[in-house]
């Protein structure tokens, strides 16, 4: 059996590196964003799925890595190698620090508290006291100078990288301490657990992940703004893919991830201008009819063994 | 001197507005224990009913005021009945997920009906002197009839059998119940008024400012700084809270800029959960 597995992976692995010798451009950036998707999804599964504190604010990590990584490439000609995980490990600092002040706050108003800060952030990059830092509302175009397949293949690390995280952290002793946080907090604490530390760990790690592919996202899109790395759809997409995949589950986001952006590419192509509504109705839809998600769902059902490490 | 005075009766004018729409919020937050991220969508509507009914109907901008209280409320009891009323007994997080649904929902519908032209009613224009400071008509009059809303609102919830059993339910629901309050009909009822405040909101601002169909956005993030402001369910403090931020928006706009102004709901929610999550008065 588990060599079986160990092979179907190696076998897909295998398959999707060598995706860019064969496949056109349109299908490679068409990965490229199942898997930055992938990842955002995966990153707010592994906070809030585990936690339960409904992350709100996840453009927040993606448009703060985005604007350090966008801006060292543009303003001082770094490399983009260099760039991203300077982006990201200033994210996951600074995340430190948010994490400290904020998950004291507990149920809706964390949520609110992180979409306050995400706003707040979007704002404050816009005004005219931060342009000469951050160009102010205008925006940075620039480009990094990397080929389309050095491109896919970052992500494919990434995502790689993120998903056996997930993996060991659902299986560990640390993941059934953050379930426990989200079932009762209190009583977790009461049992011994260090729930404000494994909260900021959860959540650093979350933005750190997020906040990497928030840096290859805008480096692939050649361009920032404040409206566009904040924007609240960055937040909501990737909650929608977890919730239909499966919150709590390490399986769930991708399955969602892979599903919706590719949902995304027809309805943006065919009905551009109501794609929103039918976001918001697929979501309203998840959330009265099929709350458990997909993997939750066939967990339910005796299709899928109940095991944490699917 | 006059000059500060005047900013600060703008802002006072400008929070009475706010106020009708946080207090909409706190109120079905309260009570139904839904927070309603749509809130803000609903004041969009509000104004769209009342720049429709003056544009089509020809009908006098505050009567469309007066009118669209019965038809959200109407409105707002059936979308509780049908919709939020399933999740009553389930995480506060799922009401949040799904009214942003709901929320995104709507402003794409309105602007793939109306398209994203900023509009506006002009139906009271220009200014007045008044004991030395000129003040716009139409503000006037919107405050004026954001004032008496509020009036009627607290008779209501203070004396009327049904504002009791509003309060009764919102203070310890099965309780409320065993004193043989209908509890779900009260539900429903305080969603309708909720969503009615936030529709004649919007009627009312149509009358001084554009309206676009994003517009629910920056509305819902003041509703939510004053239901913090003002903790949560607490009427009176929403109503202070509402006053506060209509003042530092005019003050910071004034003596700042437009652009630094609108960090205040996010800045006001941010520091008020931290230092006091119970809001600034005691309930």
């Amino acid at each position: 059996m588990k060599i079986r597995v160990g092979l179907s992976i190696a076998i897909l692995m295998a398959f999707l590196i060598s995706v860019p010798f064969f496949a056109t451009d349109y299908w490679i950036t068409l990965l490229i964003l199942v898997l930055i998707f992938t990842v955002y999804a995966s990153g707010w599964n592994l906070f809030s799925g585990l936690t339960g504190y409904t992350n709100f604010g996840l453009a927040w990590f993606i448009g703060v890595s985005g604007y350090v990584s966008s801006l060292l490439i543009a303003d001082y000609n770094w490399l983009w190698l260099l760039a991203w995980p300077i982006g990201a490990l200033f994210t996951g600092l600074v995340s430190i620090g948010v994490g400290y002040i904020l998950l004291r706050i507990k149920g809706v108003y964390f949520a609110i508290s992180m979409v306050a800060l995400t706003e707040g952030t979007r704002e404050l990059f816009g005004t005219e006291y931060l342009t000469p830092l951050t160009h102010g509302g205008k925006g940075v175009p620039f480009v990094a100078g990397i080929r389309l397949p050095t491109l896919y293949w970052s992500i494919l690390l990434l995502a790689f990288i993120t998903l056996i995280l997930c993996y060991k952290i659902f299986s560990s002793k640390f993941g059934l301490r953050l379930i426990a946080i989200r079932e009762d907090e209190q009583a977790a604490e009461t049992l011994g657990i260090h729930t404000t530390k494994d909260k900021i760990i959860a959540f650093t790690l979350s933005a750190f992940f997020v906040g990497l592919a928030g840096s290859i996202h805008f480096t692939y899109q050649n361009y920032i703004d404040p409206t566009f790395a904040f924007n609240i759809q960055l937040t909501l997409t990737p909650i929608v893919m977890a919730l239909f995949g499966g919150v709590g589950t390490v399986f769930g986001p991708v399955i969602g991830a892979t599903l919706f952006t590719f949902i995304h590419e027809i309805l943006w192509a065919e009905l551009t201008l109501l794609y929103m509504a039918i976001f918001g109705a697929i979501l309203m839809g998840l959330i009265l009819f099929f709350p458990q998600g997909l993997l939750g769902w066939m967990k339910e059902k005796g299709i899928l063994p109940r095991s944490r490490k699917l | 001197m006059t000059n500060f005075i005047e900013i600060l009766i703008r802002g006072l004018m400008l929070g009475s507005v706010y106020a009708l729409v946080g207090m909409g919020l706190t109120l079905v937050w309260g009570v139904v224990g839904i927070v309603n991220i749509a809130h803000g969508e609903f004041v969009m509507l509000g104004a769209y009913f009342a720049f429709w009914a003056f544009s089509l109907l020809h009908l006098n901008p505050l009567l469309s005021v007066a009118l669209s209280i019965p038809v959200f409320f109407y409105g707002g009891m059936l979308i509780h009945k049908r919709i939020t009323e399933r999740l009553i007994k389930e995480q506060e997080l799922s009401a949040l997920i799904l009214t942003f649904g709901m929320s995104i929902l709507i402003w794409n519908l309105a602007q793939f009906f109306w398209t994203n032209t900023y509009r506006s009613v002009s139906y009271l224009t220009g200014n007045f002197p008044f004991m030395g400071i000129v003040l716009a008509r139409s503000k006037t009059v919107s405050f004026a009839l954001a004032v008496g809303i509020t009036a009627v609102l607290f008779l209501f919830l203070k004396y009327s059998k049904l504002g009791k059993g509003i309060r009764a339910t919102s203070q310890n629901s099965e309780v409320a119940l065993v004193c043989g309050i209908n509890t779900v009909k009260m539900r429903a009822i305080t969603f309708g008024m909720g969503i009615a405040l936030g529709g004649a909101a919007g009627a009312i601002v149509s009358l001084q400012w554009v309206i676009f169909p994003q517009m629910g956005g920056s509305y819902i993030s003041k509703a939510f700084a004053i239901v913090v402001l003002g903790g949560l369910g607490n009427i009176q403090g929403a109503l202070a809270g509402g006053l506060i931020i209509g003042v530092l928006e005019s003050l910071v706009t004034q003596y700042l800029s437009a652009k630094m102004a609108q960090i205040i709901p996010s800045l006001t929610i941010l520091i008020i959960l931290l230092l006091r999550p119970t809001g600034l008065f005691k309930k």
